[in-house]
C-alpha cells in the first residue's frame, strides 16, 4: 500500500517537539494523550491549518510545510476532510447547502451533480430526510453526520477528526463511529484525535503523545466486530501502561 | 445557495442590514444631490447666459456719452465682436410699486429698460426674447415670490401705471447680489415715462473668442471713454449667479464629506463586530479548503447588494429632495437642460460615495486573513485590535455635532450686522447713497449740513469713490475706484494692516491686490487729479488690504484731502450711526418721508437712505436663507445619524457583553441597574464627543467656512458665535437624541436571562 502522509520532526514552539509519523492510504490512526499533550495542535499542523515553525508535513507527495495559505486552503479543500467536536455550521444556511458549500466553492459548474452525491451521502448516513432543516432543528448526532457528510463531499484522500464524538451521548457517538468505519472501508484515510478509548480500538493504530512528543504506538489491525471486544481490552490495558 | 445565504444572513439581522443600508443611502444621497444642485446650477446659469447673450465686458455710466466715441474705439479693435449701449432709466423706489406692495424698503437699484437689439436678451420662463407690448411691463423673476406678484397684477410708477404681462430673466442682473434689476418696458412706455427716472447707461461688449478681458479694460480706460459707474465682467456676472445658491452646496458637500466619513466608521465597526460573531463559521470554512477570498466574497455580496439598494434609495431621495431645494434656482435661472448630463453626474457621484464604502467594507473584511483556520476556530486571536464600541460613540457624536455647529455658525455670522465688516461695509447703522448727478456737490453738503445738526446721529461719515489711474512698478497700468473719506469712523475688517491715515498711504480690496499681484507695503503710482494737466503722480504704499463685495470686489481705500477729487467723484456715500435710545428704523423712515433740502428744494433725486441690516438683508437675504435651510437640514440629518449610531452601537454592546449581563443578572443585579451602566457610559462617551465636536465647529469649522465664504468674496472672517445656542440647544438636543435611542435600544436588556451565562 502506498504512502499518504509522512509527518518529519514537525514542531510548533511550546507545544510540539519534531514529531515524525508516517501513514498508509486507507489506513485508520487515532491520536490519544490526556488534554494538553498537543494531540489537537498536531493536527491542525499536519493539515496544514495552522503553520508549523519546524519540520515538514507531506500528503500524497505534496508538501504542505512550503504552500502559502491559499494553497494549503486549496489542498484542503480537494484532498482533506474534517470532522470537528463543535458541529460547526453555517447557521444561515439548511443542511444540504452546508455539506455541498466546499463542493461549489471548488466547482460552481456541478452543483447538481454534488447536490446529488450531497443526497447520496445523506442517505447513508441515516439523515436522508433532513436535508433542507436549518442547523438548530436537528439533534446534536444528526448534526455531527451531516459534518461528515460534508467532510466527505469532495471525495477526499484523508479524514481529520478532532474529538467527532465529544459533545455527543452514547447513542449519538455510535451512530457516528459506524459512519467513520463505513467511509474508512471505502479507502479514505483517517486520522482522529479522541478521548475514547472504545473508538480509537476499531483504529488500525494508536499514537499516544505527551508533552509534545509521541511517547508509544499500538497496532491492532484492521477492524472486525467480532474482535470488538477484545480490542477493546486490549487498548485499555495498554492505555494504563501507558499512564493513561 | 449564495443567493439563499445572503437572504438569510441579511434575514436574521435586520436591524444591521437596515442600519448598513441607511448608513449608504445617506451617503449617496448627500453626493448625488450635491451633484444634482451644482451640476444644476451651473447649467442653468450658462445656459441663461449662453441664450441671452451675456456681455463680455460691461461700463454703467451716469452722465452723457458720445455713440459716436465708443463706436469709434470698437471699431479700431480687432477684439471686439459686438457692441451696444442700452439705456437704464433709474427709478426712485419709492415711486415704485408692485400690485399693492411699495418698492419704498427695496434696497436694489431699480429702473426701466428696452429689449436689447443685439445680445443681452431679457428672457421669459420659456427662454423666449420678449418684446412688450405699449402699457405692459415684465419684471424680474426674483420679485414674483418676494411681493407676491401675479401676471395682470399693477406696477405703479408714481402716477403712471403698467400691467404685468410676465416676468423676465435677466442674465446679469438676476442674482440678488447685483445691486441693480432691470423691469422692461416697449420703446414707448420708455419714452413716455423717461421725466420719472434719470437715465444711466450700459455699455457693453462682447469680445471674440479668447479675447484677454483686462487688456481690453485697461485699452477702454486708456480711451477715456465714459466710465462713470462699476465696471462689470462676463466671470464676475457668472460667479454672482452661481453664488447665492452655490455657498448652499458647498454645505451640503461638506456635510456629505462628514456623513460619508461617519458611515465608514459605522459600517467598519459592524463588520468587526460580524466577524468576531461568525469567527467559529469563519474558522470552519477556513478548515474545509474554502480560500480567504472565497469567504471574504461571501460576505462581500452581501454588503453589494446593500449597497446597490443604498444607492437606488439614496439616488432617489436625492431627486426628490433637489425638487424642492433647487426650485428657486430654477425659477431665477430657467432649466439646466443637460437632463442626461446632471443625472449621470448624480449616478457617478451616488457610485462614487458606495465606492469609497465597498473600498472600506472589502479592507475591512480582509482582516479575516489575519487569523488561521485553528484561531478561528477556537476563538483565538481578534481580526483587529479590540476596540471599544463608545469610541465610535464619541466619534460619531463630535461629528454630528461639527455637522449641525458649522452650518449654524455660518449662518448666524452672515446674518450678523458684523459680518458687514467682513464684506468691504464699516459697521454703522445707515447708509445713505447719494448717486452722481449735476447736484451731487449741493446734495452731499446739503445732506452732511443736515446731519451734523441733528442731534440724534451720533457720527458719520463721507466716502467718496472716484476712478485713478495707476502705475505698477513694472509699467503696467491700471484703473482703480478708491474710496476717499476717514475709513477709521467705521472701520470695515482687514485680512492683512489697517486702514488708511495718512495721504501716502492705500488700502486694496483682495481682489484688486491678487490681480495686480501686490502685497502688503508695496508702493504704488497713483495718478490724481485726472489725465489733463493738473495730473499728479504720488507713491502710495499699500497700508492694508480687505475683502470685498462691494462693486465687483474690486475696489481701494484711501484718506486724499477732498479737493483734489471733487470734479471726478463717481458716487457718494455716508454712513452714519446714532446715538445710543434711538432707533434707526424710526429714524430712516423720517428722512425718507422729510427728505433733505438743499437751499429751498426737497432732494428727491438720487439719494436713497438704507438700514445696514436691510441692505444685508437684500444683497445676502436669499444666501442666508438658503443656509439656514441647509443648516436645518443637517441638523436634522446629524440627528437622525446619530439617533441611529446610538441605537445600533448599544445593541452591538448588549450583544458583545451578553454573557457578562446574565452573570450579573444572576448574582442579583436588576435589569434597571444595567441599564444604568450603559447610559452612564453612553453619557460620558456622548459628552466627550460634545467636547471635541464643539471645539472642532468653532475653530476648524471657522476655517473650512470661511474657504466656503472666500468664494463670496469675504476673506479673513472669524466666525460671530451664539454661546445660548451651542452650549445649550445643542447639547440638549444632542441628549435628547441619545436618550430617546438608548430608551430604545436598552429595552433588549429586559430579555437577558440570568441562566443564559450558564450555558457559556
Amino acid at each position: 500500500m502506498a504512502e499518504l502522509l509522512r509527518v518529519t520532526k514537525l514542531g510548533k514552539r511550546g507545544i510540539l517537539e519534531a514529531v515524525s509519523f508516517s501513514m498508509q492510504e486507507g489506513e485508520m490512526i487515532a491520536v490519544m494523550g490526556p488534554s494538553g499533550s498537543g494531540k489537537s495542535t498536531l493536527l491542525y499542523n499536519v493539515s496544514g491549518m495552522d503553520r508549523a515553525d519546524a519540520g515538514e508535513s507531506v500528503l500524497a507527495g505534496q508538501n504542505l510545510t512550503g504552500l502559502n495559505e491559499d494553497e494549503r486552503a486549496a489542498l484542503r479543500l480537494t484532498e482533506m476532510g474534517f470532522v470537528f467536536q463543535q458541529m460547526n455550521m453555517i447557521k444561515n444556511l439548511n443542511l444540504v447547502d452546508n455539506i455541498v458549500l466546499p463542493a461549489v466553492h471548488a466547482d460552481r459548474k456541478n452543483k447538481k451533480e454534488h447536490y446529488r452525491r450531497a443526497a447520496m451521502l445523506m442517505e447513508k448516513f441515516g439523515i436522508g430526510d433532513l436535508a433542507e432543516r436549518r442547523i438548530n432543528e436537528v439533534s446534536g448526532g444528526q448534526l455531527q453526520r451531516a459534518c461528515i457528510c460534508r467532510s466527505m463531499i469532495m471525495n477526499p484522500k484523508i479524514l481529520f477528526a478532532d474529538e467527532p464524538t465529544g459533545a455527543l451521548n452514547q447513542a449519538a457517538a455510535t451512530e457516528v463511529i459506524d459512519a467513520f468505519l463505513e467511509i474508512n472501508r471505502e479507502g479514505t484515510g483517517i486520522l482522529m484525535v479522541t478521548h475514547d478509548g472504545r473508538m480509537a480500538s476499531m483504529c488500525e493504530r494508536i499514537l499516544y503523545i505527551l508533552d509534545g512528543e509521541i511517547r508509544g504506538e499500538l497496532r491492532l489491525g484492521k477492524f472486525s466486530p467480532e474482535h470488538a471486544k477484545e480490542r477493546e481490552k486490549k487498548t485499555t490495558g495498554w492505555l494504563e501502561a501507558m499512564g493513561w | 445557495m449564495k443567493k439563499q445565504l445572503l437572504i438569510n444572513s441579511i434575514k436574521s439581522e435586520r436591524f444591521v442590514a437596515a442600519a448598513t443600508c441607511l448608513f449608504m443611502a445617506a451617503s449617496a444621497m448627500l453626493l448625488s444631490l450635491s451633484i444634482i444642485l451644482f451640476a444644476g446650477l451651473m447649467g442653468s446659469v450658462d445656459r441663461l447666459m449662453e441664450t441671452a447673450g451675456t456681455p463680455d465686458f460691461l461700463q454703467m455710466h451716469a452722465g452723457d456719452i458720445s455713440a459716436e466715441d465708443i463706436s469709434e474705439f470698437a471699431g479700431g479693435r480687432n477684439d471686439v465682436e459686438e457692441m451696444q449701449i442700452a439705456g437704464f432709466l433709474n427709478l426712485q423706489n419709492s415711486d415704485l410699486s408692485l400690485g399693492e406692495k411699495s418698492l419704498s424698503e427695496n434696497t436694489q437699484d431699480n429702473g426701466l429698460c428696452t429689449q436689447s437689439d443685439k445680445f443681452d436678451l431679457l428672457l421669459d420662463a420659456e427662454g423666449n426674447v420678449i418684446f412688450p407690448s405699449e402699457g405692459e411691463v415684465y419684471i424680474p423673476v426674483c420679485y414674483r415670490e418676494e411681493y407676491k406678484v401675479e401676471i395682470g397684477d399693477t406696477m405703479h410708477i408714481g402716477s403712471e401705471s403698467l400691467t404685468i404681462a410676465g416676468f423676465l430673466r435677466d442674465s446679469q442682473m438676476n442674482s440678488m447680489m447685483a445691486s441693480s434689476k432691470r423691469f422692461l418696458v416697449s420703446k414707448q412706455d420708455y419714452e413716455r415715462l423717461r421725466p420719472h427716472g434719470s437715465e444711466e447707461y450700459l455699455i457693453e461688449f462682447k469680445l471674440r473668442e479668447g479675447s484677454d478681458l483686462n487688456a481690453f479694460a485697461t485699452a477702454y480706460h486708456e480711451a477715456q471713454l465714459p466710465e462713470n459707474g462699476p465696471t462689470i465682467t462676463f466671470p464676475l456676472i457668472r460667479m454672482m449667479n452661481a453664488l447665492s445658491d452655490g455657498i448652499m452646496i458647498l454645505v451640503i458637500l461638506l456635510v456629505s464629506a462628514v456623513i460619508l466619513f461617519i458611515s465608514v466608521l459605522c459600517i467598519r465597526t459592524l463588520i468587526m463586530t460580524q466577524l468576531e460573531k461568525d469567527k467559529r463559521e469563519i474558522g470552519i470554512m477556513k478548515a474545509v479548503g474554502i480560500s480567504g477570498g472565497g469567504i471574504c466574497s461571501m460576505y462581500f455580496s452581501k454588503y453589494l447588494l446593500l449597497s446597490a439598494a443604498g444607492s437606488l434609495i439614496g439616488l432617489g431621495a436625492a431627486m426628490i429632495i433637489s425638487g424642492p431645494l433647487g426650485a428657486r434656482m430654477r425659477e431665477l435661472y430657467g432649466n439646466p437642460g443637460n437632463m442626461a448630463m446632471i443625472i449621470t453626474g448624480a449616478i457617478l457621484g451616488g457610485a462614487a460615495a458606495e465606492g469609497i464604502i465597498l473600498l472600506s467594507v472589502l479592507r475591512t473584511l480582509h482582516r479575516m486573513d489575519r487569523l488561521s483556520a485553528v484561531e478561528a476556530l477556537y476563538g483565538r486571536g481578534a481580526f483587529g485590535r479590540e476596540k471599544s464600541l463608545l469610541l465610535p460613540v464619541s466619534v460619531i457624536t463630535a461629528a454630528a455635532v461639527f455637522i449641525i455647529l458649522v452650518p449654524f455658525n455660518m449662518n448666524s455670522t452672515i446674518a450678523s450686522p458684523g459680518f458687514a465688516t467682513y464684506m468691504g461695509i464699516g459697521e454703522s447703522q445707515i447708509r445713505i447713497d447719494i448717486r452722481q448727478n449735476a447736484n451731487t456737490k449741493v446734495n452731499v453738503d446739503a445732506v452732511t449740513g443736515t446731519l451734523e445738526k441733528d442731534e440724534r446721529v451720533s457720527g458719520f461719515v463721507l466716502m467718496q469713490t472716484s476712478a485713478y489711474g495707476v502705475m505698477l512698478s513694472d509699467g503696467t497700468t491700471y484703473d482703480l475706484m478708491i474710496e476717499t473719506g476717514d475709513h477709521g469712523r467705521y472701520p470695515v475688517k482687514y485680512t492683512e494692516g489697517r486702514y488708511p491715515e495718512k495721504e501716502n498711504e492705500v488700502a486694496l480690496s483682495i481682489l484688486n491686490a491678487r490681480e495686480m499681484n501686490i502685497k502688503l507695503g508695496d508702493e504704488l503710482q497713483i495718478i490724481r487729479n485726472g489725465d489733463g494737466a493738473g495730473a499728479e503722480t504720488i507713491t502710495c504704499r499699500v497700508c492694508g488690504i480687505y475683502s470685498d463685495i462691494t462693486n465687483g470686489g474690486k475696489s481701494a481705500k484711501a484718506c486724499f484731502s477732498k479737493s483734489e477729487n471733487t470734479g471726478s467723484v463717481m458716487w457718494s456715500i455716508i454712513y452714519l450711526s446714532l446715538k445710543d435710545g434711538y432707533s434707526p428704523g424710526d429714524w430712516v423712515r423720517e428722512y425718507k418721508e422729510s427728505g433733505f433740502v438743499a437751499g429751498s428744494d426737497r432732494i428727491s433725486d438720487g439719494l436713497r437712505i438704507t438700514l445696514i441690516e436691510d441692505y444685508l438683508q437684500g444683497t445676502y437675504g436669499q444666501t442666508i436663507r438658503k443656509i439656514s435651510s441647509a443648516s436645518v437640514i443637517c441638523g436634522t440629518l446629524a440627528c437622525l445619524i446619530l439617533f441611529t449610531v446610538i441605537l445600533l452601537m448599544t445593541r452591538l454592546m448588549i450583544w458583545k457583553e451578553r454573557g457578562e449581563s446574565s452573570l450579573m443578572k444572576a448574582l442579583g443585579f436588576t435589569a434597571g441597574d444595567l441599564k444604568k451602566r450603559y447610559v452612564k457610559r453612553n453619557l460620558a462617551a456622548v459628552a466627550i464627543g460634545l467636547f471635541f465636536g464643539i471645539f472642532a465647529g468653532i475653530v476648524p469649522g471657522e476655517t473650512l467656512a470661511g474657504l466656503l465664504l472666500g468664494t463670496m468674496g469675504a476673506y479673513g472672517f472669524h466666525f460671530i458665535l451664539k454661546p445660548a445656542f451651542i452650549f445649550t440647544v445643542v447639547p440638549l438636543v444632542i441628549l435628547i437624541t441619545v436618550l430617546a435611542a438608548l430608551f430604545i435600544s436598552l429595552r433588549e436588556v429586559d430579555g437577558i436571562r440570568a441562566y443564559e451565562c450558564l450555558g457559556e
